[in-house]
């Protein structure tokens, strides 16, 4: 027995060690994934990915760490929009240092031409996920200071600086880098931001040290190190040990309330959250017809499905963009529409009896085994049952789900997102274009809905906000009138860390999805 | 078969107290199987979102998972999915393996030769791995899981077979019968399947041992039978989310399978004993 | 031997160019789409044709299957269709994580497993025959994810003895030890139960040989007979079986990677399924398929090592 406890307090005396000597300063952050993707900004879409992008790269504008509603000057000091408003023009810092790499071991400075590169890199399809957003933009160097991007068509600030942001396509990549890299850059990025790439350990970590160049001066840390721990109970047994600290939650009451209890832990749940919405396919049998739609719409229970999820992380949802946007709909405002829709039994059993189905009838779907969509859809398949709607569920891994639901198999889409703007939600899920396979540019219509399109286009063009903002509200209405999506909920992030952290600035919403770590991070 | 596995083998079974043990602890999940629907109050598929991970005790013996669903409901209902799965899918591998096992041994030759590759090719990758993509291919659901385990059995199946036969076909019977000019299929059918059958069905108690642990493997990944129809492997899956909060929630459903799969390994092993007198 | 092993070697290129064209229709044939893998939520059709091209799935199959088939012959094993990392790299990385938990697991249920084996065997139909039994047949019966939970449960969250996260770095090997100890006690343990219940029969059938009798009959002590006569030739149909377990025992080492999060070629076999990284899946089924045909000559040739009366032509 004296054995025993001595391995014990040997083992915690080299973890206490190990914990505090050998990492001081360097941030550890675990995340649910087995492994990067890619680092390229252009493409880095999942959050493990758009984390480590977020702390190498800039760009041209930033939100505000910690708030998204805010945008600040970031590469560039100063913008300013011509009358028409189809022409940008951006004045760059000046002394911006890019990492040092391979064949720049000092780096360089960051001027208009590599702007100019790393724009028309995001709008070539060959070379970005993200090049319809740039689509008929050009982009010019007036000085080695002074960038202008000219667009065909107006738009207005808050759908134009998203798309210059730090945030995917708007991720200013080095133009000399890049170029001596190539292939390798997608696993070896070279930024401006406050911490550069080390190195890659493949299914473990990546490296990432301070940049003591960086232009909002040496970060506090000495450098951050991505871990890869696709299981959470590894992550939290690894935070409470002070192995890492901070990682990636489970985005449910229960574990919140848990680790809540924990000695030293503290947990964060922030915005802006993805939206839960579950997509009716009109072309399908018996959901072409529009009174079956609105008795599931009557059927389905919100209350219970943010009561499956946790009150404090999933809030309701009543349009199908959400109320942190410009343009979104509240519950309020969609009652006042008459498009409300919530519970009521026997109303969806008469509606389906009027159809013709007073006992209901069957439904076959995908789902993807990831339990935040898994989970909502169990409860949504055990609500159907109750009016007789028999929800078959098929589960397949994550990638299959996303290729099948592509194909148009699924009568029923259960479907997590995050969109940085209401116009990038309507017209990707809402406008004929959209219409998977047979769209004209097929993306994420899996209503098949086409009666939006108008307002849709129209609110796109719009440059004042208040009238912008009345025509996606009038968009919404359309779409929840015909049942064609129904919103349930907006899902927040979870993450927990070590009361020794300190994020350096207030969080409330963040795009990266994660809570972001920069210059002014620290542990204490 | 009755005359292999004759009156005194049956004493020898009964007198192998595993064999026994495994026997009764296979019987014991059965029965429990079969009156799931009757021996637990509540309905393993009702949710109650009000009362999500409620510990053991009160009116939930093992608690509530994670949609507020019966734990003890669901463990009986997984053991129908089990047994289901772990039958069927050797019935399906038995006998696509014994056929290919026993055309290969009996012919011999080119076809051997030929079919007996495949065996070794398929028995190169890793039955998980194996199992994943047929589960690709074949998409999910119950059926699809038991045909995908089946494949993945027949090969090793086929290969014990196939040895059997070898060491048959050249036995004074076989020869004699192939003198006689009896039809290949015929003397198949007649003289050799009787005397690999018993050990067919020794080895089916422990093939079933493996598909069950195969198939609570392909849960644990995620891809096996579809919700809400409860497995052990997935209620595992869904427990290892809650390890630090609920551990109950995946320690009881892996007590099911690892009571299961015991019982049908002692049932094998007391079995193969019985059926082996070298080993008395 | 040295054709032999020529010999064997040339044998396994069919089977690894048959396993090649197997994986590489299945991959094709499945649903799911690494382009849509790789971009996520925010796949659209236009960004999914471009990667494809980009990524070269748009080229006619036979040129696909050509160009990996010439990479191989080149000893290229190509790049990730995600990362773009070469899979060599890769695999090269973790390799030496799941041959360190492999052995370890092997060292383990050799060091318990003989032992109690020859325990068993030696104290047949009495306590510690029927506990040994019992033991091996429960090791025989948990899955291995599970075993690797409860040990999690009770070393990791309750008791915090042991890290859970990753491998821990070669170059700190201590932290490195501490990372091994559950995952290779999760697979040792079900490797000790085949080893031992192989020790147990193996020794059982040869104690009634002739020449243990004889041993026994010239008044050797019986511990001498056991372990110098006896265990020797026992040994020969344990190594066949570790030997032959080893696939079984890399199946179980995939799990035990997944469960505790340990890079290692399995979990990146079942992530690149996942993702449907169509590159990284073929060249990780041939390198498989090769390594198991390397194990199963390492074993006939280790027969020869415990037997001397086998011989190689």
């Amino acid at each position: 027995m004296r054995e025993v406890v001595c391995v014990k307090r040997w083992v915690c005396l080299a973890v206490f060690t190990l914990g505090v000597a050998a990492s001081a300063q360097v941030l550890k952050i675990a995340f649910d994934a087995a492994d990067l993707r890619t680092l390229d900004p252009h493409y880095a879409s999942a959050t493990m990915d758009r984390a480590v992008v977020d702390m190498v790269f800039n760009g041209l504008v930033r939100y505000k760490p910690g708030d998204i509603t805010v945008f600040e000057p970031d590469l560039a000091e100063r913008w300013e929009v011509s009358p028409d408003g189809k022409t940008w023009t951006f004045y760059l810092r000046k002394g911006v240092r890019v990492h040092p790499f391979t064949g720049a071991l000092d780096g360089y400075e960051l001027t208009s031409e590599d702007v100019v590169f790393s724009l028309t890199k995001a709008a070539d399809s060959k070379t970005s996920a993200y090049a319809g957003e740039y689509a008929g933009m050009t982009f010019a160097a007036v000085d080695p200071y002074t960038v202008t991007i000219t667009l065909p068509q107006a738009l207005s600030p808050s759908l134009f600086l998203p798309k210059v942001a730090d945030y995917a396509g708007g991720f200013i990549v080095p133009k000399r880098a890049y170029e001596a890299l190539g292939e390798k850059f997608a696993t070896n990025p070279v930024g401006t931001g406050p911490f550069r790439f080390v190195r890659h350990v493949p299914a473990q970590k990546v490296e990432l040290a301070a940049f003591a160049g960086y232009f909002r001066g040496k970060p506090k840390l000495a450098g951050v190190e991505v871990w890869y721990m696709p299981d959470v109970t590894a992550r939290l047994s690894a935070l409470a040990t002070g192995e890492v600290h901070l990682i990636e939650g489970v985005r449910e009451q229960a574990w919140v309330d848990t680790v809540k209890r924990m000695r030293g832990l503290v947990v964060d749940v922030f915005g802006p959250g993805e939206t839960h919405i579950l997509h009716l396919n009109m072309t399908k049998s018996p959901l072409d017809n529009p009174i079956i739609r609105e008795a599931i719409a009557y059927t389905l229970s919100r209350t219970e499905l943010i009561q499956a999820i946790g009150p404090d992380l999933a809030e309701p949802l009543c349009g199908v963009v959400p109320t942190y946007l410009a343009g979104g709909l509240s519950c309020d405002e969609a009652q006042a529409r008459g498009v409300f829709y919530e519970a009521d039994l026997a109303k969806a059993r008469a509606l389906l009896a009027q159809a013709g189905y007073p006992d209901g009838f069957s439904l076959s779907a995908y789902i993807t085994e990831r339990a935040s969509y898994r989970k909502p859809f169990e409860n949504i398949q055990a609500q159907l049952a109750r009016v007789g709607i028999k929800l078959e569920i098929k589960v397949t891994d994550h990638s299959s789900f996303h290729s099948l639901i592509r194909q148009d198999v699924n009568p029923l889409v259960h479907y997590e997102a995050w969109r940085p703007s209401a116009d990038a939600f309507l017209t990707r899920f809402y406008h004929s274009a959209s219409i998977v396979v047979t769209g004209a540019k097929p993306d994420t219509n899996f209503s098949h809905i086409t009666e939006a399109d108008a307002l849709i286009e129209q609110a796109r063009a719009a440059l004042e906000p208040a009238v912008q903002a009345a025509l996606w509200k009038d968009a919404q209405e359309v779409i929840l009138r015909r049942a064609a999506a129904l919103p349930f909920y907006v899902l927040k992030f979870v993450f927990a860390r070590s009361d020794r952290l300190d994020y350096g600035y207030e969080l409330k919403s963040t795009l990266a999805l994660y809570p972001p770590i920069n210059e002014l991070t620290s542990l204490k | 078969m009755t005359r292999r596995f004759g009156g005194r083998r049956l004493r020898a079974f009964v007198r192998n107290r595993t064999a026994l043990v495994g026997l009764v602890l296979t019987l014991v999940v059965a029965c429990l199987a079969v009156l799931a629907p009757y021996l637990s109050p509540h309905n393993p598929l009702e949710q109650n979102v009000y009362n999500m991970l409620a510990p053991p005790g009160g009116t939930h013996l093992l608690g509530t998972d994670d949609l507020g669903r019966d734990v003890l409901a669901r463990i009986l209902t997984g053991a129908r999915v089990s047994l289901t799965v772990g039958v069927c899918s050797v019935l399906i591998g038995a006998v696509l393996g014994s056929v290919a096992g026993l055309v290969a041994g009996y012919f011999g030759g080119r076809v051997e030769l030929l079919l007996m590759r495949v065996v070794d090719l398929l028995m190169s990758f890793p039955a998980l791995v194996m199992g994943l993509m047929f589960m690709a291919i074949l998409g999910p659901g119950m059926d699809k899981l038991i045909l995908a385990i089946g494949l993945v059995l027949a090969p090793q199946v086929a290969r014990i077979v196939h040895g059997s036969v070898v060491a048959i076909r050249q036995t004074e019977y076989v020869t004699a019968a192939r003198a006689a000019g009896a039809a290949p299929g015929r003397i198949i059918v007649r003289h050799v399947l009787p005397n690999v059958l018993g050990e067919i069905l020794v080895m089916s108690t422990l093939w079933t041992a493996t598909a069950i642990r195969v198939e609570a493997n392909l849960s644990f990944i995620g891809l096996g039978v579809s919700p809400p129809t409860p497995t052990w492997g997935n209620m595992i899956r869904e427990g290892v989310r809650w390890l630090v909060v609920t551990p109950w929630l995946s320690v009881f459903p892996g007590l099911a399978i690892l009571v299961t799969v015991l019982g049908f390994n002692m049932m094998g092993d007391g079995l193969r004993d019985a059926l082996d007198p070298k080993l008395h | 031997m040295g054709s032999y092993v020529l010999r064997r070697i040339l044998v396994a290129i069919p089977a690894l160019l048959a396993a090649y064209t197997l994986v590489f229709l299945f991959v094709r044939v499945a649903p799911g789409d690494p382009a849509v893998a790789a971009l996520g939520d925010y796949a659209s059709a236009e960004a999914v044709r471009a990667l494809r091209e980009r990524m070269g799935l748009n080229d006619p199959l036979i040129v696909q299957y050509g160009r990996g088939l010439l990479g191989y012959l080149g000893g290229d094993l190509g790049r990730s269709l995600i990362t773009g990392i070469p899979i060599g790299t890769q695999v090269a990385s973790v390799l030496p994580h799941t041959l360190q938990l492999t052995f370890a697991g092997l060292l383990v249920g050799i060091l318990l497993g003989i032992p109690t084996g020859v325990l068993t065997a030696v104290k047949r139909n009495r306590l510690p025959d029927y506990l040994g039994r019992t033991f091996a047949l429960a090791g025989l019966s948990v899955p291995a994810f599970y075993l690797g939970i409860l040990l999690i449960l009770a070393f990791s969250v309750r008791l915090r003895w042991f890290p859970v996260m990753g491998s821990g770095e070669f170059s700190d090997p201590w932290a490195n030890l501490r990372h091994l100890v559950l995952p290779a006690l999760t697979l040792g343990i079900i490797m000790t139960a085949f080893v031992t219940r192989m020790t147990r029969s193996a020794l059982l059938n040869v104690l009634r040989e002739e020449y243990v009798r004889s041993a026994r009959a010239k008044g050797l002590r019986e511990r001498t007979v056991i372990y110098l006569h006896a265990l020797r030739n026992a040994l020969i149909p344990v190594v066949a079986v570790v030997g032959s377990q080893a696939a079984v025992l890399i199946g179980d080492s995939v799990m035990t990677e997944i469960v505790f999060t340990r890079p290692g070629l399995g979990r990146l076999m079942v992530q690149a399924m996942n993702q449907r990284d169509y590159i990284a899946l073929q060249s990780m089924i041939v390198l498989y398929a090769g390594l198991v045909v390397v194990i199963n000559l390492v074993t006939d040739l280790l027969y020869g090592v415990v037997d001397p009366r086998i011989r190689y032509d």
